[in-house]
């Protein structure tokens, strides 16, 4: 239930102007981080500027036809100064139609607050009459009720003491606002407390950083801004922990079709640009893009952030805590805690949650992701998953009524949902298990069930993809070699890709599923570096030189040493053990790991790199930056 | 002159259950209000919608009116007994409030609260509102000013329709994920009285002799109780492989019946549930998404079958014609005193 169909036109503009986009088509930005901070600064600055021409030079190409501007290319006008009659026309005219929901609600807030002395008093009188006279949809995820509380709160701010007659919700401006702050305010204290719903998400954070970049430059309240303030360094200091090169790594709570095999294809590459500079952004800035380019160069990227996203000379593992999406049914608990690994090193990255149902549409359990070059266009990512397809499933967290609710929701950007051999989503019959660069996801799939199989995905971009005697598969992926190890016998169908979560289409790009069809089941990967091994002949012999035994009745299980020598036990339904010892999940912090840490329920992140460190304290609201 | 105001509407609301209200040419002393969703299955939360979804209120049977909140997703009206002109809606946004038929919505509830299903206002103490959210019951003493959790006792707290003893003030009954709950104290305690291995989607009580009470659900089939909601039955000769939507007493026969769901079709009992005869032919599916009978017209029965326009019947379901819109889904088909 999510990106209105309005950005459609948007983004449809947004691809007749890839031309004129000159990072998009670029050569590939250089991944060695700058050290320079004024340098580092400059180049943010440059990145900022391009956003704000493109989108005011998308208006100019049409300025003999003003009916084209839409709120995007009038905030780009309204920061660069250009046009502002132009503008201000426009605006009258767009809000004779104004949208209902919290996709239209930010892009208003964004024109009103940044046309407040700009545009004309007509304009700006149009925004305000639009706030009383359509009724605003809230929503009904996460990111809607953060889109539309801080727009809320921001025009109740910008229009005090006025009366409930006067908004759409028949609320005056204090109850508004004080309904919109304690939104605000319990949202950041769970997040801080026991993590985000939509963690990870590879195409909603900027439905996150936005409404916070708002807060943070344009609320009244010095304690709101400093708040949104320092949520956006947790939003992109987790974006910096599990992203390689630019691109997000998995797992992710929300993701889309797209996404999760083009990995670079995301909303998340367009923040790596922006803040890191270290991947080419993608079209359109991403459309909302935009909407963060107004306040960019009000925000700067704390330093020890930037050396986090850029920093890939050492391996390092982070294990960290989020939640499921509310199960408003079929479960004792609303939200159950999500634990979550990143193991990053230099060429590739496992990414996995623990399995089961976390969002019964969109999420991405776990992968192996490799680095490359010119991330454009390239599929760099192994995984499988049971492609569940479930009414009870999304009755879980949707309160629609359930017979028509399997293919109402292929038509609301999820065609994939009801797809035998789709690739996105989560199974409570898949559990996963992952120690460093090895994952064991196991699946005991009841009896009945729609798909009663599982699907591994194998790109178009891997290479020397070998069937082995042994029952491993082998195949490198750029600098990494991988290991895949089916559990069930399985035969190979074409992979066909839908370029985003709205394609229609399908597109034969290459590349291939395995599809095992058996209940009980189970995949095993092991990845390693390229330079850990002479030749490739040799990472094959480590790979069938493992110790090894796995049975699939009555429950899928394994026992086996990893290439790192760890001894790893799991059944499904069981805890895994790790050299004897069982995981201990209920001990995990909110964040762990060498970059990111933080105690569940303790409201403070460290953030470190070397000798840098970071403290988002918001027991104090405040920020210490150190140097150890 | 308030408790007069209350009598005459509760008068006006026991009438519209019983079926005691003037026929033929005489002005409905109901509203029809239909809470819809008018833009097929492509709709996007927060997106431009082809069509006006929402709530519409028809005054004369013959055409009708938008009114208020243009969402996809509004479940429930319901009159207001302190004002002939207000409105109760149960919508995406919560619980909404409207003094001047619609022209005008106050939203009474916070963020901490969506998307309530079911609202019923106690009519003997008609301060009191509770509302079914997914995440429990949510109760107002004071018109909807200020609301608080009241779930003790239940477990698996998704209350899809909520329904009131009108006999005895702060006798609820709730409709829940795992069966059906009583209260007996105002939602202060709950204790299960039937339970279900899923969703009930519908209580009613029966008009004509309270001590009925009907339920439908998801996988349960049909419920009837005979003792006020203690104790309840399967009903037989329902379909059970199903949800059931709706289930509704006809106030103008005291042993008539009504029942819709999808696949299930529609289906009408004139011996008081005993058994039942197939309505469906002459509407263009079987699953029919909610049905209302009009109490200011006995035998005027309405549907409406998923994604296509409303339907009337003028004879119980012998035979259909199309009422309204092209393309709807009915979330809620409910008539509301005028007075």
């Amino acid at each position: 239930m999510k990106r209105p169909l309005y950005l459609l036109p948007l983004l449809a503009l947004v691809g007749l102007r890839l031309a004129a986009q000159p990072s998009f088509e670029g050569p590939v930005p250089s991944t060695v981080p700058e050290i320079d901070e004024d340098r580092r600064r400059a180049a943010y600055v440059r990145r900022v500027d391009e956003i704000l021409g493109w989108a005011a030079a998308g208006g100019k190409a049409t300025t003999d036809d003003p009916a084209k501007l839409d709120l995007a290319m009038i905030a780009a006008k309204i920061v660069r100064g250009e046009d502002l009659p132009g503008c201000s026309q426009r605006v009258i005219e767009l809000m004779r139609e104004p949208g209902t929901g919290p996709f239209w609600m930010f892009p208003t807030v964004c024109i009103a607050y940044l046309g407040r002395d700009r545009l004309s008093p007509e304009a700006l009188a149009s925004i305000r009459t639009a706030w009383k006279t359509t009724r605003q949809q809230r929503g009904d995820t996460e990111n809607h009720f953060v889109m539309y509380y801080a727009s809320l709160y921001l025009m109740a701010e910008l229009y005090p003491d006025e009366s409930a007659e006067t908004w759409y919700s028949g609320r005056s401006s204090a109850e508004n606002f004080a309904e919109a702050s304690a939104f605000l305010i319990k949202w950041i204290d769970t997040n801080t407390t026991v993590g985000q719903g939509e963690f990870n998400t590879s195409n909603y954070i900027g439905e996150y950083a936005i409404p916070l970049s708002f807060l943070a430059n344009w609320s009244k309240d010095p304690a709101m801004r400093q708040r949104a303030s320092m949520m956006l360094d947790w939003l992109f200091a987790e974006l910096a922990t599990s992203s390689l090169n630019g691109v997000l790594r998995g797992p992710h709570s929300r993701t889309d079709e797209g996404a999760v095999i083009e990995r670079w294809q995301a909303m998340t590459s367009f923040f790596s640009w922006l803040l890191f500079g270290n991947t080419p952004p993608t079209a359109g800035y991403s459309g909302w893009g935009l909407y963060f380019a107004p306040l960019a160069k009000s925000y700067h990227l704390p330093e020890v952030t930037y050396r986090i996203a850029t920093d890939r000379r050492g391996d390092f593992i982070q294990r960290d805590r989020a939640r499921v999406r509310r199960l408003w049914r079929y479960s004792d608990e609303l939200s159950p805690p999500v634990y979550k690994t990143n193991y990053l090193r230099h060429d590739y990255g496992v990414g996995s949650t623990t399995g089961g149902l976390i969002d019964p549409i969109q999420s991405h359990v776990w992968d192996v992701t490799w680095a490359e070059s010119d991330p454009r266009g390239k599929h760099p990512t192994m995984f499988s998953l049971h492609p569940h397809s479930s009414s009870r499933a999304m009755q879980s967290s949707f309160t629609a009524y359930p017979e028509p609710m399997i293919k109402g929701v292929t038509f609301e950007g999820k065609p994939s949902y009801d797809s035998p051999d789709k690739l996105m989503g989560s199974s409570p019959f898949e559990q996963v298990f992952q120690d460093l660069d090895t994952v064991i996801a196991l699946y005991a799939i009841a009896p009945g069930e729609r798909f009663p199989h599982i699907n591994g995905f194998f790109s178009k971009d891997l290479i020397n993809v070998t069937e082995d005697d042994s029952g491993w598969i082998f195949a490198q992926g750029g600098r990494a070699y991988l290991a895949y190890r089916p559990l069930a016998s399985y035969h190979w169908i074409p992979y066909l890709h839908y370029k985003s979560g709205w394609a229609k289409q399908r597109l034969n790009l290459g590349g291939r599923v395995l599809t095992s069809p058996h209940l009980n089941n189970g995949t095993i990967v092991q990845a390693a570096g390229v330079g850990e091994f002479t030749d490739f002949a040799a990472f094959q012999r480590a790979i069938r030189a493992l110790p090894l035994a796995f049975k699939l009745d009555p429950l899928p299980a394994v026992e086996m040493t990893t290439l790192r020598g760890n001894k790893i036990s799991f059944t499904f339904g069981t805890v895994p053990q790790v050299n004897g010892r069982a995981v201990d999940y209920r001990a995990w912090k909110l964040f762990e790991g060498p970059h990111l840490n933080a105690e569940v329920g303790g409201r403070k992140l460290t953030i470190t790199h070397g000798r840098l460190e970071r403290v988002l304290d918001f027991n104090t609201l405040s920020v210490t930056n150190r140097v150890k | 002159m308030q408790t007069l105001k209350l009598k005459l509407f509760f008068a006006a609301w026991l009438a519209a259950l019983v079926g005691h209200a003037p026929l033929g040419a005489a002005a409905p002393k109901h509203d029809l209000y239909l809470s819809v969703l008018l833009s097929g299955q492509g709709q996007i939360m927060g997106g431009r919608a082809p069509a006006l979804s929402g709530v519409y209120r028809s005054t004369d049977r013959l055409k009708v009116e938008h009114v208020g909140f243009g969402h996809i997703r509004m479940f429930q009206v319901i009159g207001d007994p302190h004002s002939a002109d207000g409105l109760y809606l149960a919508a995406l946004n919560g619980v909404v409030h409207s003094k001047d038929r619609g022209k005008t919505w106050r939203i009474l509830t916070g963020w901490d609260m969506t998307e309530p299903k079911g609202l019923v206002i106690d009519p003997n103490a008609t301060d009191h509102i509770y509302a079914g959210l997914p995440d429990g019951i949510a109760v107002s003493r004071d018109r909807g000013a200020t609301w608080t959790r009241m779930n003790d006792g239940i477990r698996r707290s998704y209350t899809q329709t909520i329904t009131i003893d009108r006999t005895q003030a702060g006798r609820v009954l709730a409709g829940t994920e795992l069966g059906i709950y009583l209260t007996e104290d105002g939602a202060r305690t709950w204790r299960l009285v039937q339970p279900t291995t899923e969703t009930t989607y519908d209580l009613r009580q029966s008009p004509h002799d309270p001590k009925i009470f009907f339920a439908a659900t998801t996988s349960s089939g049909a419920l009837w109780s005979e003792d006020r909601g203690r104790t309840w039955r399967p009903i037989a000769g329902v379909p059970k492989k199903h949800t059931l939507h709706n289930g509704v007493f006809d106030p103008s026969a005291a042993r008539r019946l009504v029942l819709c769901g999808w696949d299930a079709g529609l289906l009408v009992s004139e011996d008081g549930g005993r058994t039942w005869l197939d309505r469906t032919a002459g509407l263009p599916n079987r699953q029919i998404w909610s049905v209302a009978v009009d109490p200011d017209q006995p035998g005027r029965l309405y549907a409406s079958p998923f994604q296509q326009p409303v339907y009337v019947s003028e004879d119980f379901g012998l035979t259909w014609k199309p009422a309204f819109f092209e393309k709807a889904t009915a979330f809620n088909l409910t008539f509301v005193p005028r007075s």
